[in-house]
This record gives structure tokens, C-alpha cells and sequence, in this order.
């Protein structure tokens, strides 16, 4: 503990060097605004900032990628809520919750708390990661395939909570997502599936060429037809105009949501997107307002916020520790560190902590800096807002088209994009709810991996997921889910059974 | 997919009308969606391998993953149909889809113009290359949504697809588009120009 | 490390001014930037790869080389797009063993006529690496218990028809059963040894470099020909019964076939000078990768022939 306390202070002076400290700024307003722009995600932003740091020092290098990385999970939102397109799918909840408020009026209320809860979730994870690594890093190696299948079942469950009271509709929109995201190689066999003898078709489809597509190209055209201005009404006063009680309010949402993004964050595989998810899905479980949620419930928007950022010094845990990088973000960490000749893992903590001690002092400073960078971010944002809504739309449509080629430059995913975006577009005009589908997307894909892998693991038994502790104890909160958010679907036809009877 | 309903659907009638028989039926559209999803789903497992695979290692095989997926999907979508018809025909209740209905006036148009102009803009791009096509879609768009000025319209198109000419192929080296002959050499010169390349 | 730094920088210097002399008059191409295409994700093997050719090869050409990472298919998506680019020397690929097995088994419609393989430029043999905590801390003992008890021990591989599988099933024929359990993503596929959910991974030592200095993974048999220079104590499955040998995994530099040859011949020199760089040399070292570049015919002979390997074994 001590020693802990001791290198995370030299970890600090050597942050607060104006170069490092620069760095880290620099860093999180390219991964802000870059989150924030729709179409452009962070791990997008990660890849093309790669480069750049190869003229950099090591330490450097990670402090540039993890400020874009921490700036970016929270830009995301600062679309979601303003304009109801997320900038990276994590952000997905903010638009159930967030952009509600902001429909009210209430945008400065909404980024505030959306602020707040990433900073805290953030900051608290990053603490975690600096003193109980060893303990966490432990914790994500006794998982195996089963726990996360399980896991990414409980988030697949999650989705069920977004429903309001349609969950046949919601689950229809979700596997659709998971078919659609069986399209291409498969994880084991590399066979390719729904390929229709199109090579392009044979890489699959991405899940953030479907979320730019179902969500920005909708919500622009929408823009188009009913001229409608962009202007929160809300963005008129100066200041930020919250009030602390406000704040002060989610502070049990907020703490829920970053325990569960620190626990969901350390998974190898899990990320932001599946973390966000199952918060929203937990906090509207446990809130008292939980028949409110859906029109704009500040609990709501604060425990994924919370989760999401949470997750990002959770992530770090398995990749500084052990060398495994749980997700895409921290995989391009991984490839900065490898050209730089530095190899995470537990030698790097023997070999060369004050390195380590840097990063993890520059996350804790990253996420108390966000709150000015937030801040300044979204200001400029709803100064944006104020150009003609036909300027806007057309930036965002070529935002998207570069950010769906940039996801593997690729023009095929372009046109997939758009042809979502079509689709995405007709579904929310009759009302079929998207998000749903995104989520089948993002999650499909990893249940099937996860789903196969256990089952080759075992030699194709199907008890293995019941038989592990931890499996078994995620599974059954599942099963408790479902039963608890289709509870009352279930006791109304029971009533309303009993009530004919009568 | 696109199955539009009529606007008058989602306000369905609370009452079981006993009207004429087209107005029944017609009441009974939105079903349509969840059957045609649930007769697709059924009909996808065949179109899982273009080629067939060699049998291959153990287990379940590649294809058994998709199959449970689609063999549930139809179970929903059938199962949403139910409920809808169930519904609409006895409950006398709305569908389980409605609308947003949150603006007045919807210009369908204006909206279909907007599709076509995206859509037009994506297969264009491989062709004509980025720079062009951006600047194309940019004006287009610009003049479609309500702005008159040309010298806005050309300043917005311009030297916003020259910022994000900069932004994405100057400083983040993405390999975008420069599009097919005349228009490939027109691109170069024009990043040369730009200083780009 | 800033030591390392500085003689990169100075290297870079020197041969930006080597390249400039060398260069002046000579020829045209390149005169603008050649698109580096990585057939894989950040983070991998085969990335690091590109990035450090591209960073090492623009002094050498003259023009930057961006990396632009197309991902999917198991490699084939980026040679997809490699094909259907135009063959004017302005985009070069990464083509590893593993797309070439992935042809083999059925994948993808790319061929090896439609590449012309500039430089093999790493190449290593795979091993079993077995977890430091685990029981068999040897291949004779886990062999053995293999045989004892068929299909308990666990291998975490790539894939199903792969060489990794293919691997496998050269070792069941000899009676030594393990079970293949596949982890397509390759952090999930280190993590499972260590945490200790499987017995062993096939693996080749530059990926998992990090955990075997650690000693968390144990390297206990290589399947080559002879042992690696990098692991004496490490016997070859042919010392211990088993031959199994030719399937290294290689990475090689490819561009479009039907690339004008003096292109192809100005990239190779630039290439193999690269490859002969401390730079370079630092880097495969690092990740047991070194090896004499491998050009021309001889090159192209190294895929056709791989893929012939794995598609035989996988046919029987």
C-alpha cells in the first residue's frame, strides 16, 4: 500500500511534466471531440492517432492514447444526448434517457449529469486499477468462455429492460441483430456464412457500420423533412444552469453503475458497450421510477454513464497486468506499447514501474480533467447547433460515410451503412424500435464465440455452464431479469385472466 | 421491410368496428411486418453456405449457432403476430407498433429526396472519388434543406470537404476514395495541390 | 529506451540522406504514398509487422507508407482489397500463413496467382507452451498423459483447419489425442492457459513472448525440423517420435500480381535492406521471427506449397 502510494506519486510528478500533462490534454480533446462527432468513433480515433505516437516517448505514447481513450467513452454521449446519435455504441443509453431531457428542454441538465457520472465512474476505476490490479487481474483470469457467456447473455437480457411494453417487438429487433451478426467467417470453423458468394460479405457485418447507419442517417433525414431546428430550447441560458441537488440525486445510480463497470470492464472481451447496457438494465430494476424510464429519468442516464467510463480503468487491469487486451481501444494500447519495444505484463510492474505508475497517475488525472474538456467540448457543441440544420446534416452524413470506410477501410461497409441507414430510417417511422438491433449486433457475435468455445472446452457438454460457480450465479441473475422486467406483462394477463373470470 | 402504415392505423379505433370488410382488413396490415420477418427467418437457413463446407473437426458446426438464432426469431416474430391480431381483432387494442408522431407535418418528399441524395452519395464515391462527391452532396444537400445563398453553399461545400480532406487523408493517412481514371488523376493532383500527398 | 530512440532516429536520418543520394535520378516510383494494408486488426502480429516496415521502409522509398488496417475474414478481406486496387505499385499487403491456410480450407476466393510475393520477411516454428503452474510441466509427461487418457488435455488454437488443427491431427495420428478448443480472439487465447481453463496452446513464440519471459507459459516442444536457436532445451516433436514440420508460420510483403517488375524489384531492395537494418533486427529478435528474407519464385513457391501442405492434410 505504501509502496503503492509512493510510485503513484512519482507517477504523478511525472504527469504533471508540461510535456506529459500536454499529452493528456491533447489527447482528451482529440478523443472527445472525435467521440463526440457522429460517426467518428473513439477506437477509430485510437487507430488513426497510432501513428502519431511513434515519434513519442512510451510512456507518452500511452498517456496521448489512454487520454483519447478516456475523453472518447464520454464524447460519445455529448451526440447521443444533443442530437440522439451516438458517437460510440456505448452511448446508446444516453439517447433512451438523455435525449429525452434534452426534448425537454433540459440539455445543459443532461450533459451535466451525464458529466458527472463518467468523471466519478472513471476516477474510481482508475483508483481501482492503481491499488487492487493484483486482485482484479486474478479475478479476470478465473474467468473463462462460460462466465463470459454468461455475461454477454446478462447483457443480451438487459436489452429486454428498453422495452416498454412490446418485449415480442424488442426481442424480434434483437435477434434480427444477432443474425445479423452471424453474417461472415465464423469463430471456429472459418466458414463463411450469408456470404452469397460476395468476398465483401465474407468479413461480416460490423456493428458500428450498423449503429452509424440505423442512427445518423434516420435521424438526418428526419432532419430534412421536418425542418425542424436542432436547437435545444434549453441552450439559450449561459451557464451551465444545474443545480447540485440535481447531482446529488443519482449519487446511488452512479455508485451502482461504476461497480458494475469496474467488474464488467475487467472481463477480457466485455467493453463499454455490454457495461453501459446491463447498467441501464439494473438501474431500471432497482429504481423506484422505474415506470418512468424511457421519457427521460436522470438515474437512467447517470448509472450507464457511470458504467461506461468505469469500464476504461478496468480494462487497462488485464492489459497491464497480465499483457491481454480485453477490447478493441485497448488492443491499439497494446500495438503502441509492442512498437515502442514495451511488453505489458507482470514484468513490466518489476521492470519498469514508474512507467506503470505514469499511466495509471494520467487516467486519474484524464478523468478529473474531462470535466473541463467536457464541458468545453459541449459548449462548442450547442454553438454548433445554431448552423442551419442543412449544414449540420450534410457534415453528418460525410462524418458517417468516413467513419463506416475508416472502420476497416473499406467501401463495402459504406454501403452497408447507408443500406441500414434506409432501413433504419423506415423502422423509425413505423416505430420498430433500433437500439434492440444494435445490441444484437455488438452482443451476437461474442454469445456465439463464447457459446462454441465453452462447449469445445468441455468436450461438447452442455452442463458446463451450470456447473461453474460464477457461470451459473451470472446465468441465474438472467433468468431473475427476465423474470422480473416481463413481471408485469405477466401478472397483467393473469389479471386480466382472473378479472374475465370474474 | 419497409411496410408504411397509414397513419390513421396507429390511432386504432378502440372499438371493434363492424364496418365494411376492407377497413377490417385494412386494420390487420400492421401484422403483416412480424409475418413476413417470421417467413423470412424461416426461409434464411437455406442460404447459410453459398458453397457447402467440407465436414470439418468436431462439435456443433458453423452453421447450428445461426439456425438457433433464426429458429427463434421466427418464434418471436410469430409470436408478436399473435399478440397483434389478438389485439387488433378481439382485445379491440392498437398494435404493438406506433409511430413517432412527435412532429406535425412530415414532408415525405423531402424525405425520400434525402435517401436518394445518401444512397446516391455512397455509390457515387467509389467513382468519382471522395473530394467530388463530397462536394456534390454537400451543395445538393445544403440547396435541398433550405439555403439559398450560393456563396453560403459554396463555402460550406468547399471548404468543408477541404477540412475533411485535410483531417482524414493529411492527418490520419485514411486511404479514402480518390475515385476511378479521369477523376483518380483529378484527385492527386488535387491532394498534391493541397499539400496532402 | 531512449538510446533505442536516438539510433532510430539517427538510423533514420543516415538513410533518409543514403536514400536521397541513392534515389536522385534513378527512378520515379514511388512518388507518392504507398498504401501499407494490414490484412488484421490493431494489436497483432501481423500488425506490428506492418507498422514496423512501414516505419522502417519510408526512409528506404522515400514516401510514407500509411497503414490502413482491413480486417476480417481471417486475413482475406484486406487481400480482397489488395486485388481489386489497381497493380501500380501504390499498395502493398501483409499475406501471412494463416490466410494462405484459410484458402486451403476453403475460404475466400483469393488465390496465390493473384499476388506477387515480394519478401518473406519473418517466419517461425510453433511450439506447445504449457502453463507455468500446470501438472505437465514437460511433452514427454504431457504426451503421455495424452496418450493415457485421450482427448483430456485441452489445446487452445486459432481455429479448426488451421495448422494449429492441422497440427493436432498429425499428433492424434500418432495416438496422441488432445482436444482442439479454438479461441478466435488471441488475448482470450493467452488468457485460457494462464488462467489455467486449458492444458496448453499452440502457439509461435513472438505472440506470447511477453508471457513466456514472464514465466507463465512454458515452452515444451517445437514442431520444426530442428531445435530453435532462441530455446536449446526445447526438443523437437521428431526427437521426441512425432515428424511434424514445414507448417512455420511466415510473413510475408505481397503486392498486386501484375505489378510492373521493376517496381516489384525497387521494393524488394528496399526490403531486404530494411530487413538487414538493426532496426528490424531488434524487432524480429524480439519476437523470434528473424530470418534471411525470402524473395522472387522462391517466395512465391513458399505459398503455393503451404497451401498444398494444409490442404492435403486437411483432405485425408
Amino acid at each position: 500500500m505504501m509502496d503503492t502510494l509512493q510510485l503513484l506519486g512519482g507517477g504523478f510528478g511525472a504527469a504533471f511534466h508540461l510535456a506529459a500533462f500536454t499529452t493528456i490534454v491533447v489527447g482528451l480533446l482529440v478523443g472527445v471531440v472525435a467521440g463526440a462527432l457522429p460517426g467518428i468513433s473513439f477506437v477509430n480515433a485510437m487507430a488513426m492517432a497510432l501513428p502519431f505516437t511513434y515519434v513519442m516517448e512510451p510512456t507518452q505514447s500511452m498517456l496521448f492514447l489512454g487520454g483519447i481513450y478516456v475523453g472518447g467513452v464520454f464524447g460519445g454521449s455529448i451526440s447521443a444526448i444533443m442530437i440522439n446519435v451516438p458517437g460510440t455504441p456505448a452511448s446508446l443509453p444516453a439517447t433512451w434517457e438523455g435525449y429525452k431531457l434534452t426534448q425537454q428542454g433540459q440539455v445543459k441538465r443532461a450533459l451535466a449529469i451525464a458529466l458527472t457520472a463518467s468523471a466519478t465512474g472513471g476516477l474510481v476505476s482508475a483508483l481501482v486499477l492503481s491499488f487492487l490490479s493484483a486482485p482484479f487481474a486474478s479475478f479476470a483470469l478465473s474467468f473463462s468462455q462460460p462466465e463470459f457467456f454468461a455475461a454477454t447473455l446478462l447483457g443480451l437480457v438487459s436489452v429486454i429492460a428498453i422495452a416498454k411494453d412490446q418485449p415480442f417487438v424488442t426481442m424480434v429487433s434483437l435477434f434480427l441483430g444477432i443474425a445479423i451478426g452471424t453474417v461472415g467467417v465464423d469463430p471456429l470453423y472459418g466458414q463463411a456464412r450469408f456470404s452469397f458468394g460476395i468476398s465483401e460479405m465474407e468479413s461480416g457485418i460490423r456493428f458500428v457500420v450498423v449503429m452509424i447507419g440505423l442512427f445518423a442517417v434516420g435521424e438526418v433525414v428526419d432532419l430534412l423533412a421536418t425542418n425542424r431546428s436542432l436547437r435545444p430550447s434549453g441552450t439559450r441560458a449561459r451557464g451551465l444552469g444545474v443545480k447540485f441537488s440535481d447531482l446529488w440525486g443519482v449519487k446511488w445510480a452512479i455508485a451502482r453503475g461504476t461497480a458494475l463497470g469496474c467488474m464488467i470492464g475487467v472481463i477480457p472481451g466485455a467493453g463499454a458497450t455490454p457495461g453501459a447496457v446491463i447498467a441501464y438494465g439494473v438501474e431500471k430494476q432497482v429504481s423506484r421510477r422505474r415506470d418512468e424510464f424511457g421519457t427521460g429519468v436522470p438515474e437512467g442516464l447517470a448509472a450507464p454513464e457511470a458504467a461506461k467510463n468505469a469500464t476504461t480503468g478496468a480494462a487497462m487491469v488485464p492489459l497491464l497486468t497480465l499483457g491481454i487486451p480485453g477490447s478493441a481501444a485497448t488492443a491499439i494500447m497494446l500495438a503502441a506499447m509492442m512498437l515502442h519495444g514495451v511488453t505489458p505484463g507482470p514484468l513490466l510492474f518489476i521492470m519498469d514501474p514508474s512507467m506503470v505508475y505514469t499511466i495509471f497517475a494520467a487516467m486519474i488525472i484524464a478523468n478529473v480533467l474531462m470535466i473541463v474538456c467536457g464541458i468545453g467540448v459541449a459548449q462548442a457543441f450547442s454553438t454548433l447547433m445554431r448552423t442551419p440544420p442543412a449544414v449540420l446534416g450534410a457534415f453528418i452524413i460525410v462524418l458517417s460515410v468516413v467513419g463506416a470506410y475508416g472502420v476497416r477501410n473499406n467501401i463495402f461497409d459504406v454501403y452497408v451503412c447507408l443500406a441500414f441507414g434506409v432501413v433504419g430510417w423506415a423502422m423509425k417511422r413505423i416505430g420498430f424500435p433500433t437500439a434492440p438491433l444494435v445490441l444484437g449486433v455488438i452482443l451476437g457475435p461474442l454469445a456465439e464465440r463464447y457459446f462454441l468455445t465453452s462447449l469445445a472446452n468441455s468436450r461438447q457438454d452442455w452442463t458446463v455452464f451450470f456447473t461453474r460457480p460464477i457461470s451459473a450465479t451470472i446465468l441465474g441473475l438472467a433468468a431473475l431479469f427476465i423474470l422480473w422486467s416481463l413481471w408485469p406483462n405477466i401478472s397483467g394477463l393473469l389479471r386480466g385472466r382472473h378479472a374475465r373470470k370474474a | 421491410m419497409t411496410l408504411v402504415l397509414d397513419t390513421e392505423e396507429n390511432e386504432a379505433p378502440r372499438e371493434r368496428s363492424r364496418g365494411g370488410r376492407r377497413p377490417e382488413l385494412r386494420r390487420l396490415a400492421p401484422v403483416l411486418l412480424p409475418v413476413c420477418i417470421c417467413v423470412l427467418a424461416l426461409w434464411a437457413p437455406a442460404f447459410v453456405f453459398h458453397t457447402e463446407p467440407r465436414a470439418m473437426g468436431t462439435g456443433l458446426g458453423p452453421a447450428a449457432w445461426p439456425r438457433g438464432i433464426l429458429a427463434l426469431l421466427a418464434l418471436m416474430a410469430l409470436a408478436w403476430a399473435l399478440r397483434d391480431l389478438w389485439a387488433i381483432a378481439v382485445a379491440g387494442r392498437g398494435p404493438s407498433l406506433t409511430a413517432a408522431h412527435e412532429e406535425e407535418s412530415y414532408a415525405w418528399g423531402k424525405a425520400a429526396l434525402g435517401l436518394g441524395l445518401i444512397v446516391a452519395y455512397g455509390a457515387l464515391l467509389p467513382w468519382i472519388g471522395f473530394a467530388t462527391a463530397t462536394v456534390a452532396f454537400m451543395s445538393i444537400w445544403c440547396l435541398a434543406g433550405g439555403l439559398r445563398n450560393p456563396l453560403a453553399i459554396g463555402g460550406v461545400a468547399l471548404c468543408g470537404t477541404v477540412g475533411l480532406l485535410w483531417m482524414f487523408m493529411g492527418l490520419a493517412l485514411m486511404p479514402l476514395s480518390r475515385g476511378q481514371g479521369v477523376f483518380n488523376d483529378f484527385s492527386i493532383a488535387l491532394l498534391r495541390f493541397l499539400g496532402i500527398y | 529506451m531512449k538510446t533505442k530512440k536516438l539510433t532510430t532516429i539517427t538510423g533514420l536520418a543516415c538513410s533518409v540522406a543514403l536514400g536521397a543520394a541513392t534515389l536522385a535520378g534513378a527512378q520515379e516510383y514511388p512518388d507518392r504514398p504507398i498504401e501499407m494494408i494490414v490484412t488484421f486488426g490493431p494489436g497483432g502480429g501481423a500488425d506490428l509487422m506492418g507498422r514496423t516496415a512501414s516505419q522502417l521502409l519510408e526512409p528506404r522509398l522515400g514516401v510514407p507508407l500509411p497503414v490502413s488496417n482491413v480486417a476480417g475474414a481471417s486475413g482475406n478481406a484486406g487481400l480482397t482489397q489488395l486485388r481489386t486496387n489497381p497493380a501500380d505499385g501504390y499498395s502493398m499487403a501483409t499475406l501471412i500463413s494463416l490466410t494462405v491456410a484459410s484458402w486451403a480450407s476453403g475460404l475466400g476466393d483469393n488465390a496465390p496467382e493473384d499476388f506477387d510475393v515480394v519478401a518473406v520477411v519473418q517466419s517461425s516454428p510453433s511450439f506447445l507452451f504449457v502453463p507455468a503452474n500446470g501438472p505437465h510441466q514437460t511433452a514427454e509427461a504431457l504426451f503421455e498423459e495424452a496418450r493415457a487418457n485421450p482427448g483430456t488435455l485441452t489445446v487452445a488454437t486459432s481455429g479448426y483447419g488451421t495448422q494449429d488443427d492441422v497440427t493436432l491431427k498429425l499428433l492424434g495420428e500418432a495416438e496422441i489425442l488432445m482436444e482442439n478448443v479454438p479461441f478466435q480472439a488471441p488475448a482470450e487465447r493467452y488468457a485460457s492457459p494462464i488462467g489455467g481453463h486449458t492444458s496448453a496452446i499452440y502457439e509461435e513464440p513472438g505472440d506470447v513472448a511477453q508471457f513466456v519471459r514472464a514465466g507463465q507459459l512454458v515452452p515444451v516442444v517445437v514442431f520444426d525440423t530442428e531445435r530453435h536457436p532462441e530455446f536449446p532445451d526445447v526438443p523437437t516433436s521428431a526427437e521426441l517420435g512425432v515428424e511434424i514440420s514445414g507448417l512455420d508460420n511466415f510473413r510475408t510483403l505481397s503486392v498486386k500480381a501484375g505489378t510492373d517488375p521493376e517496381m516489384v524489384a525497387r521494393l524488394e531492395e528496399a526490403i531486404v535492406d530494411m530487413v538487414a537494418s538493426p532496426e528490424w533486427q531488434e524487432f524480429c529478435s524480439q519476437t523470434y521471427s528473424c530470418i534471411e528474407p525470402v524473395t522472387g519464385d522462391e517466395a512465391q513457391q513458399m505459398i503455393v506449397d503451404f497451401r498444398e501442405t494444409i490442404a492435403a492434410r486437411l483432405g485425408s
